[in-house]
């Protein structure tokens, strides 16, 4: 009595995929270029935000996946290559971090010398915040996340073929190592990429915070990748709304999760008014900044929130296509906001620029040609995972 | 060791029939109890009467009898609360997020979690009830129009505490009854008492099993469960704040929330595998709480431990970074001062020994299993007491440094609220099922229609 | 069983596939008042049953909501209008330290509404006198069995009809179930009004004694009641009743170094003076030697105040013998008292007589000053003025 009537054909992704990939990527990459000329500091500036998000998406997809394999879920079977195909962004990481240390200058108080030898606080964080252990940092991090992103991934495609439920007991022991990993390395590229922007400042709750944006990010991704392949013929019919309304209910829980992480951190830093950690909150709320800040809480929380709060709204694939693009959105409003503050020109309040909007599309292209790359002539269902039956099955 | 990815565990073991599976849980009830029910019953009362002299020669001498003293103003009054509050985050846990994620496995041990919970809840509840030395005058902590025409602060956290244990307390209580429900309509019908079928009567309210009410019923389990998902992370978080929103270093750090919450998650399940190990055991309960459920419980505890590790080290890491010497020194102080001691039994017990859990052998080993989670159960209490007292006996100034040295009393009420919450553990056993029939029920084998993909194990 | 009342007919099925057939068979069949009686929720039965979604949420959202703006407003007005209290720097209507208090209301109510409506609008409870209750058929279902049940009000109800339907749908077994009429009473009937008078009376009276009297009893009153000071009272600690006592003898108070040739005429030794003459120093000097020796001594030390006359006369600064003391000596008589100048200790500090002195010592020079000094404060005053 099973739906047994499973039978996938490996079929193409659009060839649409490349073409407008390639199109972003390069309109993108130009106005990157031509920004980088026009006003160097905001270029770089934006380009962490990009950077950020970019390895919100890589990063959080592969923990997605490590996720899967260590709560042993089954409704997630059948979706776990769009993950795996975005983590491919990890890699990449290595070829983009590259402008970001050239320009550290740019980005980073800490790096000037002479600051540094006047400041006591910052005297002290040296043995951390230096350019030497910064980039061994960087650069250990990304290989640890390539190291697991190649482990798991190669045991995952070579399960198509052999169907092997050792590979799976593999990839669990493996997930479970990454994960605590994951939880360190997130935390730490948190507090060097965005929270020595500002290098007076501290929180210890920072990396939690930056972990559940990368959550949202990522499943809001993998979201509009599954509802949208969905929609063009590439899942149907074998996804039930029990299926979506899991997305639905994974997105609103995230959601929830980072109000009461960012809720968290402002109540406490609010109340207790100490100078040393409240200037962070007002540089934010500095002239146009604060417009941002009000912003955020609407972006971020109050609309989805309000949208994914009904049960049918969790199933409903226009609006969970809709809103997750608006979390992505949110997602790089959040990063902008944590970002762009520390700009010099910026400190005392937002001014427009066109600069702003260049990053956002070189990143949807990155997206496109990365998913388009690494999901060519690979099967869109993990066919020989043992799991496969059950995840199709699933009902609530 | 291979297991079958591609089929799910079976959630109720050894093949029992839904008769069966009622025969086993409701027995216990019908039976009357036997003489080891009685020791146990005697040493919880014993160490209960222990609290309640303790609590009457407080009351009766003034608060003075117990050790705190400047500048330790909060000490075990503070800790035995939110050890106790941590205690009850397991069984909502289990109950209302494992509901949510649909963790089938959830509904073997809900109900005595839930139960675990309301007991813990009231044992925490004494603490700040007693600790503010005339417990009569408590009521003041409400806001209703008094003589004094005065309200309570509601910007202080120790006011939202009161709203957070008593909402959590209140809500926990609504769950368990819920629940309850329509076991106490089956208990009805299968007992040939008349006083227990009244009661059992009353209890239930009339249910009838109808599937018009089923419809309702789930869905409010669902909704309730949706509210009391946020209101367990809310509960200790606001615990959480009470000591986060002060500027103390020690107190004040921002992962004070996320951290509590995960630390009670650890103490709890540790507490309920503690109790769980002995109900399955005691009551014959093997394949209704089997060994899958514990497995899967000492991965959580494995899980939430690294968590609480995780914020050891974030709290140590920022200390340093900050640059605030303040903070600085009272990290250092923690590991290396006077309190060095609790420092390291905490840290040992809730971050080193869990990890043998890495190892399905030991996640699956009662003795093994046992020796863990009560070290965890006092790892956490010294989790409190490293947090209260290390970051309070040093002062600012070093004149006012102190070493805190707790007294009989202070242990006489430590003894007690284990005697009240294993009084109340024992009293349920034997008087309501400690297992959800109607839910175990639901998720045996066969039990669901054969098209709807519930099938288990087919 | 013949006097009673038909309630309906039960058919009993032994699988839950059974019951989901027999269910949607009975929602085609055109019956609408039925009912399917099962020990847990059976997966795909509201549907089979072709039951509407469940409108409990909307009774959650109304309450929760409710919730969250009776705590929001209830705060907003004990804080910022009833007692506004500056609390913590904060502003009085501290809008993030509101959230938590907020977010707790908001859950207990929704869940107590979502609960207790659900129990009584939805449910009926409580309902113990079912006709369904204490049947055959309820103990089978309570168990193991999955039971469905068409009442006798629906509007296709025929016994015989009915039952050939439910055995076309292969049970375990078919009963019939019968009820008593319930009897009714009015609600004037003296025992109910009795009764109600009784818990008025019990609730109002335990109100009242709760609110009056039980709140205001001390249990353990030590701390009001101890032996203490108490304010516009005689102290019942000593035996005269004064609550402040003096110091023991030999009481040195801090900051005070005794000075040992109290009560002396001539002392033998006197002190030097530590104060070296500076600005400062004159001037506090100066402010108290206006407030405390001008009285008598007159403003520059004369003995020309308005005292003179009227008393024995006292003694101008600037004598030989005056001008002769030793700097000790003035101190010492400040300290003592000399004829009937009595001691000025109490008033000034050692630092105020020996800034005294220092003054005492200007005005003596001020008014024998020699030419040089004359010059120089000519000297001094051009200077001044140039600048």
């Amino acid at each position: 009595m099973h739906q047994t009537d499973f039978n996938y054909t490996y079929k193409e992704l659009p060839s649409s995929l490349k073409k407008y990939g390639i199109l972003f990527f390069i309109v993108g990459l130009f106005l990157a270029i031509v920004a980088f000329f026009v006003d160097r500091e905001r270029a770089i500036f934006n380009y962490l935000v990009l950077y950020a998000m970019l390895v919100s998406i890589g990063l959080g997809s592969l923990f997605l996946v490590a996720l899967e394999y260590i709560t042993n879920a089954d409704w997630s079977v059948p979706f776990r290559r769009i993950p795996e195909f975005l983590s491919g962004i990890l890699p990449l990481l290595f070829i983009l971090v590259i402008p970001l240390l050239i320009f550290n200058h740019d980005l980073f108080h800490w790096t000037h010398k002479e600051v540094v030898e006047q400041d006591p606080i910052l005297k002290g964080k040296e043995p951390y915040l230096n350019m030497t252990f910064f980039v061994i940092r960087v650069i250990a991090f990304i290989s640890i996340w390539i190291l697991f992103y190649w482990l798991i991934g190669k045991n995952s495609f070579k399960q198509d073929e052999t169907k092997d439920q050792n590979l799976t007991r593999k990839n669990i022991v493996l997930s479970a190592v990454f994960v605590p990993i994951f939880a360190i390395t997130i935390t730490f590229t948190s507090i060097d990429w965005l929270m020595s922007l500002e290098p007076h400042w501290f929180s210890t709750i920072f990396g939690v915070y930056y972990f559940s944006g990368t959550v949202i990010a990522a499943l809001s991704v993998v979201t509009l990748i599954v509802v949208h392949l969905k929609e063009k013929g590439y899942y149907s019919p074998w996804i039930s709304e029990d299926h979506l309304y899991s997305f639905g209910a994974l997105l609103f829980g995230f959601v929830n999760f980072w109000a009461y992480i960012a809720f968290s951190q402002f109540l406490l830093i609010w109340y207790a008014n100490l100078p040393e950690e409240t200037f962070w909150y007002l540089t934010r709320w500095e002239g146009s900044w604060s417009i941002f800040s009000v912003l955020l809480i609407l972006v971020h929380f109050v609309v989805p929130y309000a949208v994914l709060l009904s049960q049918p709204s969790k199933m409903d694939p226009k609006k969970l296509k809709f809103i997750s693009i608006w979390l992505l959105f949110a997602h790089l409003l959040d990063l902008f906001w944590l970002v762009m503050p520390n700009m010099s020109k910026m400190k005392s309040g937002y001014y427009f620029s066109w600069i702003d909007l260049v990053f956002p599309v070189l990143g949807i292209g990155i997206v496109m040609i990365v998913f388009h790359y690494f999901s060519k002539n690979k099967n869109l269902i993990p066919v020989g995972d043992p799991k496969l039956q059950r995840g199709l099955n699933f009902h609530l | 060791m291979n297991i079958d990815y591609s089929k799910e565990a079976p959630v109720v073991a050894g093949r029992l029939s839904l008769a069966e599976i009622e025969e086993l849980v409701a027995k216990p009830l019908d039976t009357k109890p036997d003489r080891k029910y009685f020791i146990a019953l005697s040493i919880a009362v014993s160490a209960l009467m222990i609290g309640a002299i303790s609590l009457g020669l407080s009351f009766y001498w003034g608060l003075g009898l117990w050790g705190n003293n400047q500048p330790i103003g909060w000490a075990f009054d503070i800790v035995n609360f939110v050890f106790w509050v941590g205690i009850g985050h397991a069984g909502t846990l289990i109950s209302a997020i494992l509901f949510l994620l649909r963790q089938k496995w959830r509904t073997g041990i809900a109900r005595f979690a839930e139960a675990m919970t309301i007991f813990a809840v009231i044992c925490a509840g004494l603490f700040p009830a007693i600790h503010t030395g005339r417990p009569w005058l408590d009521g003041y902590l409400l806001p209703y129009p008094n003589q004094h025409s005065l309200w309570v602060n509601f910007t202080s956290p120790l006011l939202w505490d009161v709203f957070a244990v008593s909402t959590y307390f209140t809500v926990s209580l609504v769950f368990w009854y819920i629940g309850l429900i329509p076991d106490f309509a089956t208990l009805r019908d299968r007992t040939n008492s008349k006083i227990k079928k009244t009661i059992y009567s009353i209890f239930s309210l009339g249910w009838r099993h109808s599937s018009r009410h089923w419809q309702h019923y789930e869905k409010a389990y669902m909704l309730l469960a949706g509210f009391a998902t946020p209101l367990v992370l809310s509960v200790h978080t606001i615990v959480s704040f009470d000591f986060a929103v002060s500027i103390l270093p020690g107190w004040h750090t921002t992962i004070f929330p996320p951290y509590f919450v995960a630390g009670a998650i650890f103490s709890g399940f540790a507490m309920v595998v503690t109790v769980l190990v002995f109900v399955r055991k005691v009551f014959n309960l093997e394949n209704i709480i089997t060994m899958d459920h514990l497995d899967k419980m000492n991965k959580v505890i494995l899980a939430t431990g690294m968590m609480v590790g995780y914020a050891y080290g974030m709290e140590f890491f920022i200390a340093w970074y900050s640059g605030v010497q303040a903070e600085q020194f009272v990290f250092v102080n923690r590991a290396f001062g006077p309190y060095a001691w609790a420092y390291w039994i905490m840290v040992s017990c809730n971050v080193i020994f869990p990890q043998l859990f890495w190892f399905r052998k030991f996640r699956r080993s009662i003795p093994v299993m046992m020796v863990i989670v009560i070290l965890v159960n006092v790892g956490m209490w010294f989790e409190r007491f490293v947090i209260t007292v290390t970051s309070l006996h040093r002062d600012f100034l070093p004149s006012s440094w102190g070493y805190y040295v707790p007294t009989l009393y202070d242990f006489g009420l430590l003894i007690g609220s284990f005697g009240l919450f294993f009084t109340l553990v024992i009293l349920f056993t034997k008087t309501l099922p400690v297992v959800s029939i109607s839910e175990v029920k639901a998720v045996a084998e066969g039990a669901q229609p054969s098209h709807h993909g519930g099938v288990v194990n087919a | 069983m013949h006097n009673n009342k038909l309630y309906g007919i039960a058919a009993i099925f032994d699988n839950p596939d059974k019951i989901i057939a027999a269910a949607k068979k009975t929602v085609e069949a055109g019956y609408s008042k039925f009912d399917v009686n099962t020990p847990y929720p059976v997966h795909g039965m509201e549907k089979a049953m072709k039951l509407k979604p469940s409108k409990l949420g909307f009774i959650t959202l109304v309450f929760g909501l409710t919730g969250s703006f009776l705590a929001l407003f209830f705060m907003y007005w004990t804080m910022s209008l009833d007692y506004p209290m500056i609390i913590g720097g904060k502003p009085f209507f501290a809008l993030p330290a509101f959230i938590p208090v907020t977010f707790e209301v908001t859950v207990l109510l929704a869940t107590l509404a979502t609960v207790i409506g659900m129990i009584t609008f939805f449910f009926k409870f409580p309902e113990n006198h079912h006709p369904l209750h204490d049947t055959n058929y309820m103990k089978q279902v309570s168990i193991d069995k999955f039971g469905l049940v068409i009442e006798s009000v629906d509007k296709n109800f025929e016994i015989e009809k009915v039952k050939d339907f439910l055995n076309s749908l292969n049970p375990i077994s078919i009963e019939e179930i019968y009820y008593k009429e319930k009897e009714t009473y009015s609600v004037l009937e003296p025992r109910f009004l009795t009764f109600l008078f009784a818990i008025a009376l019990v609730t109002s009276g335990s109100t009242y004694f709760i609110l009056n009297k039980l709140l205001y009893m001390t249990p353990f009153n030590w701390m009001s009641e101890q032996l203490k000071l108490n304010p516009q009272k005689p102290s019942e600690l000593f035996a005269d009743g004064f609550g402040m006592r003096n110091p023991v003898k030999g009481t040195v108070a801090r900051g005070f170094m005794p000075y040992l040739a109290k009560g002396q005429n001539n002392p033998t030794e006197l002190l030097e003076n530590p104060y070296l003459i500076t600005e400062e120093n004159i001037k506090l000097g100066k402010s108290k030697y206006l407030t405390f020796c001008s009285p008598c001594h007159g403003n520059y030390g004369d003995g020309d105040s308005r005292l003179r006359g009227q008393f024995p006369n006292p003694p101008s600064l600037h004598s030989q013998r005056a001008r002769d003391f030793k700097d000790g000596m003035i101190y010492h008589v400040i300290v003592n008292g000399q004829n009937s100048m009595p001691s000025y200790a109490p008033y000034l500090n050692v630092e105020e007589r020996w800034a005294v002195v220092n003054y005492i010592r200007v005005l003596q020079r001020a008014k024998n000053a020699s030419d040089s000094d004359i010059q120089f404060v000519k000297k001094e005053n051009l200077n001044n003025a140039s600048n």
